[in-house]
C-alpha cells in the first residue's frame, strides 16, 4: 500500500507587513514560514499505518515548494519515511488550490498511490479545497474532514467518519483507491526533535518539476488556476476605544456593542 | 609510665594468649575466608561500575584532595544537620582510629614479628598510649552510635521517612523493610562489635588480674576496667573470666568478620563508595550539564548500562540519609518525584542485572518503565532542575545530569507532556517557548522615551541579553523597562540584539532536547560573533546560567555578568545617580539559577543594602532556598489543580514573616509564578512582588513612586 | 438571462440556516446584474424542502429526487454537474460547509471552472466577478477575479449575510438525476455525547473570567450573565488550575485557541502572554479590568476600566 502525503509550508505574517509591488500578496521579507498544522495530523496517520503494517506500507511525503520548503519534508522525514518528493519550478508562483492539485495527481499516478490524504486546509488561504481537488483530477473516492479511519492494506473499501457541524459525525464506507483530507484532532502528532531532523537530511529528496509529469506553464501558476487575486489589503483595523462613563453607562454600552455583534453582518 | 620492675617488652597485649594451634589456624582461615568474601564483594561491585560506560576523569588530584578536605572536615554531613554530622565525625573517626589500631597490631604481631623474631614497637609506653587512645575511640564510637540509633528510631525526621511519593502502597517495591532491616543491622553489627570489644578487654583483665604487668596497667583502658571492676563486682573470678573467654572473643571475632564480608554487599559499603563519590564529584554540574554528541547514534540512557561506571557508583554511595528528598521541591509540593527514591531505584535495578554473572536481555535493563525499579516518566518530568538534591547531598551523587539523561532519550522518543510538545515546537519554529513572533521580541523597548542601541549594527560596551520570558511577558517588560533607563541614565554604552536574538536554550538543555539546545545556541553564537562588544548583561539567571557556563563547549566565550552584579559594581563605583535611598523591609528569594547553581548569593543582597532596603531572610535562603517551581521546563507545563504548588508552599513561607511589604525576586521565571502565588495564596494584601531592579529604578527619581 | 443557481443544503431532515443566508446572498446579487435565482434541492423528497424555499426573489426552485437522503460526494457531483450542463449558470452559490467542501472543489477541477470558498462579499466590477474572501489567517483581505470563465462556483461564508423574512410563492421544476456511481455508503451519524463541557472552541461567543474573580463562589454570577447574554463561559489559566472551572473551559495557550469565537467579553483578565495566544486573534475584544495597565487592553477593541462585578451587576439587566 503506497500513501502519498502532500505537505504544505505556509506563510505567516504578523501586523506590520507591506504588501509587495504589484499588489497581490504579502512582500516575501515578512513573511515566516512553518508546516501547515493539519498536515501534522495526516502525517501522523500515515506514520502510525506504517507502523501497524510494517513493510506493506510505503509513505512518501510531497511538498510542491520552492527549496526553502524542504524543511516541512525534513520535519515529516525526522518522524519516520524513508524518501520524500519536492516538486518546483518558477511557473508554479501564484498556484491556487486548483493548480498544485494538478501537480498532486500527477506525482499520485507517477507514484502509482493508493491513498493521498492531505489536511483539511492550510492556515495561510484556508480554501480547504486542495485534496478535494485531487479527487476530481484522478477521479478517485474522496471524503473530506476526516477524523477517524480504518485503513487496511489491499482493503476494497475503508471505512471513515466525517466530522460534520455541531458535533456530529457520519460514518460512511469508502472504495479504495481514495482521496482523504484529514482533520485536527485525529491523533497527536508527535514531536520532531532537532536531532531527528538532523538525521533526516540523510534521507533522500527527489527534485523535480511540473514539466517532468508532461504538465505546461499554462496549466500551473497563475495562468492555470481557477481564481486569480486581484489586489490583498489589510482590513480596517480600529485601536480599542475607552469606554468612559459611570458604570452604569459603560455596562450599557457594552450591552449595545454585543446586541450589535449578535446581529450579524 | 611503665614500672621499672618491669620489663616493657612485656607490656603487652599476648594475641590470642593460650590459643591451641587448631584455635589460631581455624581463627586465620576464617580471617581468609571472610577476607575473600570481602573481596569477591568488591569483584562483583567493580563489576557491575565497569559494565557502564566508559568515563574518563579529569582533574582526579583536585578530586582527591577536595574528598580529603571534605572528609576531614565532615563539611558535607555537617551541613543543615550539625547533630548528626558531629555524631558522623565521632563514629567515622573513631573507626578510623580503632582500624588503623587493628592494622598497627596486624603489622607488628602477624609480620613484623614472625619476620624478626620479635614485637617492633607494640609494647610499653607505645601499646599503653595505644590502648588508651583506642579505649576513648571506642567511646566517641559507641555515643555516635547510640545516638544514630535515637535518631533513627526516636526523633521521626521526615528525611528518614521511606515512604515514598511515586508508588503507591499496592506496588511491590513500596516496602521498604529491607532497607530498614539493613539499616538496623548496619547499626547493631557495629554497636555488637564494640560491646563484645569492650566486655572481651574487661573480661581479660579480671582473667589476668593477678599478672601485675597487666593488672598494674588496666587504667590505660578505662572503659574496660570500669567494666571489669563492675563484672568483679559481680563476683566473677579469673578462673570464671577464663571460662568465657573463648566464646567472647570468638563472639566478637565472628561478629567483625561478618562486618567485613557484607561490607560490599550491604550500606556499610558506603565506606568505599562515598569516598569514591566525592573524588569523581563534578562541581560544576547541574550549573554545567555534561555535553553530548548529537550526531551519535542514541542519546541519552535508555538502559541502565547507557549509564557511565561514574553514575553507576554514585547510585552506590547513596546512604539513604534522605537529604535530597527533603530538599526537593517537587517532592514537598506531593509530585511523584524523590531525588532518593530515584537513585535507589537505579541502584536496586543495576544491583538486579549487573550484579549478576550474565547481563540479562535488553527489555530488563529499562530505567523507564511501570515495571519494578524503573522509573515512571512522571517523575521525571516532575524535576525542576533546581539542584538541591546535589546541593545538599553528603556524597556528591549527581542526580540531575542523571535525569536529563533519561529525558534526553524519552524526549527522542516523543514521550514528554503535550506542553512541553507545544513550548520545543515553539523554540523551533520562532525562537521562543511562547510561540510569539520573532519581531515581537523587542517590543517592550517601544514603551520606553529612547532608543536602544542595536548591537548588531553598532558596537557597544556592554551587550544585554534579554531572553525569552523577560521580553514577552507583560508583568517583566516593566523591568526590563527599568533596567534599561537605570543603564541609560547611568551613561552605559549598550545595545540588545532585538529579533535576532533566540531563547537561550538553557531550560531546552534540561528538558533534554540537546539537538534544539544546539540549534538555539549556535544560532546565538553566530549572531553575538558579528556584534562588537566587552561584556554580556542579563536579567534573566536562567540565560545567564547557560551563556556563562555551557556556550563555551559550542565555541561561545563570553563575559557574562548577571544584573545585580553589574548593578553592585555599578553602585560601588558611584555610577549610578542615585537620588534617594528606599527605607523599606523586605525578604529576598535567591533564584535557583542565580544563587544555588552559580553561588551568586551576595551581590544582591548588597544591591538591596546599598539602596536602603533591610532584607529579613526567609528560613530557607541562600544555598537553600526553595524553588518557585518553574525550572526544568516545568513553566510551559500546568501544574495539576489539587497540588500546594512550589511557589505557594514558598510564598507562604515569605508570608509568614512579620513586618515586610515586598517578596524581592531577581529572575523572570520566579517572577511569574510568584506573581500568580501571591494571589492565590492570599498574601496579596500583606506582600507586593518585586524585582531587584525595579527597586534600584526607583532609587533614580526624586518623586516618591508608590510602587 | 444570466442565472445564479444556489444549491440548498439539508441535514437530518432540516435545511441548514446556512442555505438561506446563500438565497440572501444571490437575491442580493439581482440589485447588481439582471439575474434569475434558481434553487437547486436534492433529496429523497425534495418537495417537503420545497415549501420552504419560497422566498422573495427567488426564481426557480429546481426539485432533483436522488435514492439517499443524506450527502453523498459521487450523487451531488453528478447532479450538480448535470444542472450545470443544463442551466449554464454564471455562479453557482452554496454555504461553506462541510458537505460543500466535500464535493464543490471536485466539480471545479473537473469542470475547471472559478472557484473560490469561504467567500464573504460578491461584487461585480463591470462584468467581473470579484469575490473577497480573507487570508494569514484574518489578517488580510483578498479580491478575487475569474477572467475567463463562464462559470463561477463560491462557498460563501457563514453568518453573512441576512436572510430574507419575506416570502412568495415560486414556481417548481424538476429535474432528473442521471445515474451514479457511488463510491461511498454512509453507515450512520453519530450523535454528540450531551455532556455538560461544551467545547469553547467552536463557541462565537465568549464571556471569560481570570484572577479578577478572586474567589470561586464569584463564578456563579458570570455564569449567569454568560447564559443570560447567550455566551459560553471561558476562563484564563488560574481558574482552571484552582478547579473552579474545568480545564476544558480554559482559553490560552495550554488551554484552548478559540478559533471560531469572533466576540469576547473578557471580565478580570490581565492577559499573559499565553492567554493571549489563545483569543487574541479575535475580531471584537472587549476587556473589563480595574488596572489601567492590563496587557489586554493593548490587544482589545473596546476597552473598560472598571471593576468586574459591578459591571456584571449592571449589564445582565440589558438582557433578558
Amino acid at each position: 500500500m503506497k500513501i502519498l502525503v502532500p505537505v504544505k509550508q505556509v506563510a505567516i505574517i504578523d501586523e506590520d507587513c507591506e504588501i509587495r509591488d504589484d499588489g497581490k500578496n504579502v512582500d516575501v521579507d515578512f513573511l515566516d514560514y512553518e508546516i501547515n498544522e493539519w498536515d501534522n495530523y495526516s502525517w501522523e496517520l500515515a506514520l502510525n499505518l506504517q507502523e501497524t503494517y510494517g513493510e506493506n506500507v510505503e509513505i512518501v511525503p510531497l511538498t510542491v515548494g520552492p527549496s526553502e520548503a524542504e524543511d516541512v519534508l525534513l520535519n515529516c522525514l525526522a518522524k519516520g519515511g524513508k524518501r520524500g518528493i519536492r516538486v518546483w519550478d518558477d511557473a508554479l508562483v501564484d498556484s491556487d488550490s486548483f493548480a498544485i492539485a494538478q501537480v498532486i495527481a500527477k506525482v499520485a499516478e507517477h507514484e502509482n498511490a493508493d491513498y493521498v490524504l492531505t489536511g483539511t486546509l492550510s492556515s495561510d488561504y484556508s480554501f480547504a479545497a486542495t485534496g478535494m481537488c485531487v479527487a476530481g483530477l484522478l477521479n478517485w473516492a474522496h471524503a473530506a474532514v476526516v477524523s477517524k479511519v480504518d485503513i487496511t492494506p489491499d482493503a476494497q473499501q475503508i471505512t471513515v467518519n466525517r466530522e460534520l457541524e455541531a458535533g456530529i459525525e457520519e460514518e460512511i464506507t469508502v472504495e479504495s483507491p481514495a482521496v482523504l483530507s484529514i482533520q485536527l484532532g485525529i491523533n497527536e502528532p508527535r514531536y520532531a526533535s532537532l536531532r531527528g531532523i538532523k538525521q533526516a537530511k540523510a534521507k533522500p529528496i527527489e527534485v523535480m518539476s511540473h514539466k517532468d509529469f508532461g504538465l505546461t506553464d499554462a496549466e500551473v501558476g497563475e495562468m492555470g488556476s481557477l481564481s486569480k487575486v486581484r489586489k490583498m489589503y489589510a482590513p480596517e483595523l480600529s485601536q480599542a476605544e475607552l469606554i468612559e462613563g459611570t458604570v452604569a453607562e459603560q455596562a450599557k454600552r457594552i450591552a449595545e456593542i454585543v446586541k450589535e455583534l449578535k446581529g450579524g453582518a | 609510665m611503665i614500672n621499672p620492675e618491669h620489663d616493657a617488652q612485656v607490656v603487652t597485649r599476648i594475641v590470642q594468649q593460650d590459643f591451641p594451634l587448631w584455635m589460631s589456624v581455624t581463627f586465620y582461615l576464617a580471617a581468609f575466608i571472610s577476607t575473600a568474601i570481602f573481596f569477591y564483594g568488591c569483584f562483583i561491585q567493580v563489576r557491575k561500575y565497569k559494565r557502564g560506560q566508559p568515563f574518563s576523569l579529569t582533574h582526579i588530584k583536585k578530586g582527591i584532595v577536595d574528598m580529603i578536605k571534605d572528609l576531614l572536615s565532615h563539611r558535607t554531613l555537617r551541613r543543615r544537620d550539625r547533630s548528626a554530622g558531629l555524631m558522623h565525625a565521632l563514629i567515622f573517626f573513631s573507626f578510623v582510629l580503632l582500624f588503623i589500631g587493628t592494622v598497627t597490631i596486624t603489622l607488628d604481631y602477624d609480620i613484623l614479628r614472625p619476620i624478626t623474631g620479635r614485637m617492633i614497637f607494640w609494647y610499653g609506653e607505645f601499646y599503653l598510649w595505644f590502648s588508651f587512645v583506642l579505649d576513648i575511640a571506642g567511646l566517641a564510637f559507641a555515643i555516635g552510635l547510640l545516638y544514630m540509633m535515637y535518631r533513627r528510631k526516636w526523633m521521626a525526621l521526615p528525611k528518614l521517612n521511606y515512604a515514598r511519593s511515586d508508588r503507591t502502597q499496592e506496588e511491590p517495591d513500596y516496602d521498604r523493610s529491607w532497607y530498614r532491616f539493613e539499616d538496623w543491622l548496619f547499626l547493631w553489627n557495629l554497636v555488637i562489635i564494640m560491646i563484645t570489644g569492650y566486655v572481651l578487654e574487661a573480661d581479660r583483665l579480671v582473667w589476668l588480674q593477678d599478672d601485675p604487668t597487666v593488672w598494674d596497667y588496666r587504667w590505660w583502658s578505662p572503659v574496660g576496667t570500669l567494666f571489669a571492676e563492675a563484672m568483679k563486682s559481680m563476683y566473677l573470678t579469673s578462673e570464671g573470666a577464663e571460662s568465657f573467654r573463648y566464646f567472647l572473643w570468638w563472639f566478637h571475632a565472628l561478629t567483625a568478620f561478618l562486618f567485613v564480608s557484607l561490607l560490599p554487599f550491604t550500606k556499610a559499603k558506603h565506606i568505599f563508595t562515598a569516598l569514591v563519590s566525592l573524588v569523581v564529584r563534578n562541581h560544576r554540574s547541574p550549573a554545567r550539564l555534561p555535553i553530548t554528541d548529537v550526531t551519535a547514534e542514541s542519546i541519552g540512557v535508555r538502559s541502565i548500562t547507557d549509564f557511565n561506571w561514574k553514575q553507576l557508583l554514585h547510585t552506590d554511595a547513596c546512604t539513604k540519609c534522605g537529604r535530597c528528598h527533603e530538599a526537593c521541591p517537587a517532592n514537598a509540593s506531593g509530585f511523584p518525584l524523590s531525588p532518593r527514591d530515584m537513585i535507589l531505584s537505579l541502584r536496586e535495578l543495576s544491583n538486579n542485572t549487573l550484579q549478576k554473572i550474565k547481563i540479562p536481555e535488553a527489555p530488563l535493563l529499562n530505567v523507564v518503565g511501570d515495571g519494578v525499579n524503573q522509573i515512571r516518566p512522571e517523575t521525571l518530568w516532575s524535576c525542576r532542575t533546581c539542584g538541591a538534591c546535589q546541593e545538599i547531598c553528603p556524597v556528591g551523587i549527581e542526580h540531575v545530569p542523571m535525569m536529563v539523561d533519561i529525558r534526553r532519550a524519552l524526549i527522542e522518543e516523543g514521550e514528554m507532556d503535550p506542553a512541553v510538545q507545544t513550548a520545543l515546537q515553539n523554540l523551533q519554529k520562532k525562537g521562543n517557548s511562547i510561540g510569539e513572533n520573532k519581531r515581537k521580541r523587542a517590543a517592550w523597548t517601544k514603551k520606553l522615551d529612547f532608543d536602544i542601541k542595536d548591537a548588531r549594527k553598532e558596537p557597544v560596551d556592554l551587550l544585554w541579553f534579554v531572553g525569552d520570558y523577560a521580553s514577552l511577558d507583560p508583568r517583566y517588560q516593566k523591568v526590563c523597562q527599568s533596567f534599561a533607563r537605570i543603564l541609560r541614565t547611568s551613561g552605559v554604552d549598550f545595545g540588545i540584539l532585538f529579533e535576532s536574538e533566540m531563547s537561550a536554550g538553557n531550560d531546552v538543555r534540561r528538558v533534554g532536547e540537546e539537538g534544539l539546545f544546539e540549534y538555539l545556541a549556535e544560532n546565538n553564537i553566530e549572531t553575538l560573533a558579528d556584534c562588537d562588544f566587552n561584556r554580556i548583561v542579563t536579567t534573566d539567571p536562567h540565560s545567564f546560567n547557560t551563556l556563562k557556563n555551557e556556550y563555551s563547549e559550542l565555541g561561545g566565550n563570553y563575559d557574562v555578568l548577571h544584573a545585580t552584579q553589574l548593578v553592585r559594581q555599578m553602585l560601588t563605583d558611584s555610577q549610578i545617580p542615585l537620588a534617594r535611598t528606599l527605607s523599606k523591609r523586605v525578604t529576598y528569594h535567591d533564584s535557583c539559577h542565580l544563587g544555588r547553581l552559580n553561588k551568586e548569593y551576595d551581590a544582591p543582597r548588597e544591591v538591596l543594602g546599598s539602596i536602603g532596603v533591610e532584607i529579613v531572610e526567609m528560613p530557607r535562603n541562600r544555598d537553600n532556598a526553595f524553588c518557585c517551581g518553574a525550572g526544568g521546563g516545568r513553566i510551559w507545563t500546568p501544574d495539576p489543580i489539587e497540588i500546594e504548588k512550589p511557589s505557594e508552599i514558598r510564598m507562604k513561607e515569605a508570608a509568614s514573616i512579620e513586618g515586610i511589604e515586598a517578596f524581592v525576586v531577581n529572575c523572570p521565571k520566579c517572577m511569574n509564578m510568584f506573581e500568580d502565588a501571591v494571589k492565590s495564596t492570599g498574601s496579596d494584601d500583606k506582600l507586593k512582588v518585586i524585582e531587584i531592579i525595579e527597586l534600584v529604578e526607583n532609587c533614580l527619581v526624586d518623586e516618591v513612586q508608590p510602587l | 438571462m444570466n442565472k445564479i443557481m444556489v444549491i440548498a443544503e439539508h441535514r437530518l431532515g432540516e435545511l441548514t440556516a446556512a442555505t438561506f443566508e446563500v438565497i440572501a446572498a444571490a437575491v442580493g446579487l439581482k440589485r447588481t446584474k439582471k439575474f434569475s435565482v434558481n434553487v437547486a434541492v436534492l433529496a429523497s423528497n425534495p418537495a417537503e424542502f420545497s415549501t420552504k424555499l419560497n422566498i422573495a426573489g427567488v426564481d426557480e426552485i429546481i426539485e432533483v429526487q436522488i435514492q439517499e437522503n443524506q450527502f453523498q460526494t459521487d450523487t451531488y457531483e453528478a447532479i450538480i454537474n448535470s444542472l450545470l450542463d443544463e442551466y449554464a449558470p454564471s455562479v453557482v452559490l452554496t454555504s461553506n460547509s462541510i458537505d460543500a467542501w466535500s464535493c464543490m472543489p471536485t466539480i471545479a477541477a473537473k469542470r475547471q471552472c472559478g472557484f473560490a470558498t469561504d467567500v464573504f462579499a460578491l461584487n461585480y466590477d463591470g462584468d467581473d466577478l470579484i469575490a473577497t474572501r480573507a487570508a494569514y489567517g484574518e489578517k488580510m483581505h483578498v479580491d478575487l477575479e475569474f477572467p475567463g470563465k463562464e462559470t463561477v462556483l463560491i462557498t460563501l461564508r457563514g453568518n453573512t449575510y441576512k436572510p430574507i423574512e419575506q416570502e412568495d410563492s415560486v414556481p417548481v421544476s424538476s429535474f432528473s438525476a442521471p445515474s451514479v456511481n457511488a463510491r461511498t455508503t454512509h453507515k450512520r451519524f453519530i450523535e454528540p455525547e450531551t455532556t455538560s463541557d461544551v467545547d469553547i472552541a467552536q463557541a462565537e461567543l465568549l464571556l471569560s473570567i481570570g484572577r479578577g474573580i478572586e474567589d470561586e463562589d464569584n463564578i456563579e454570577q458570570f455564569e449567569e450573565l454568560a447564559d443570560t447574554m447567550g455566551f459560553t463561559l471561558g476562563c484564563s489559566r488560574p481558574i482552571a488550575d484552582n478547579g473552579w472551572l474545568p480545564k476544558s473551559r480554559q482559553v490560552g495557550q495550554s488551554g484552548k485557541i478559540v478559533v471560531a469565537c469572533n466576540t469576547y467579553l473578557a471580565f478580570g483578565i490581565s492577559g499573559s502572554v499565553q492567554h493571549m495566544a489563545g483569543m487574541k486573534h479575535v475580531p471584537n475584544i472587549i476587556a473589563v479590568n480595574t488596572d489601567a495597565e492590563a496587557s489586554i487592553f493593548t490587544i482589545a477593541k473596546y476597552g473598560v476600566v472598571a471593576d468586574m462585578f459591578e459591571i456584571a451587576d449592571e449589564l445582565i439587566n440589558h438582557f433578558e
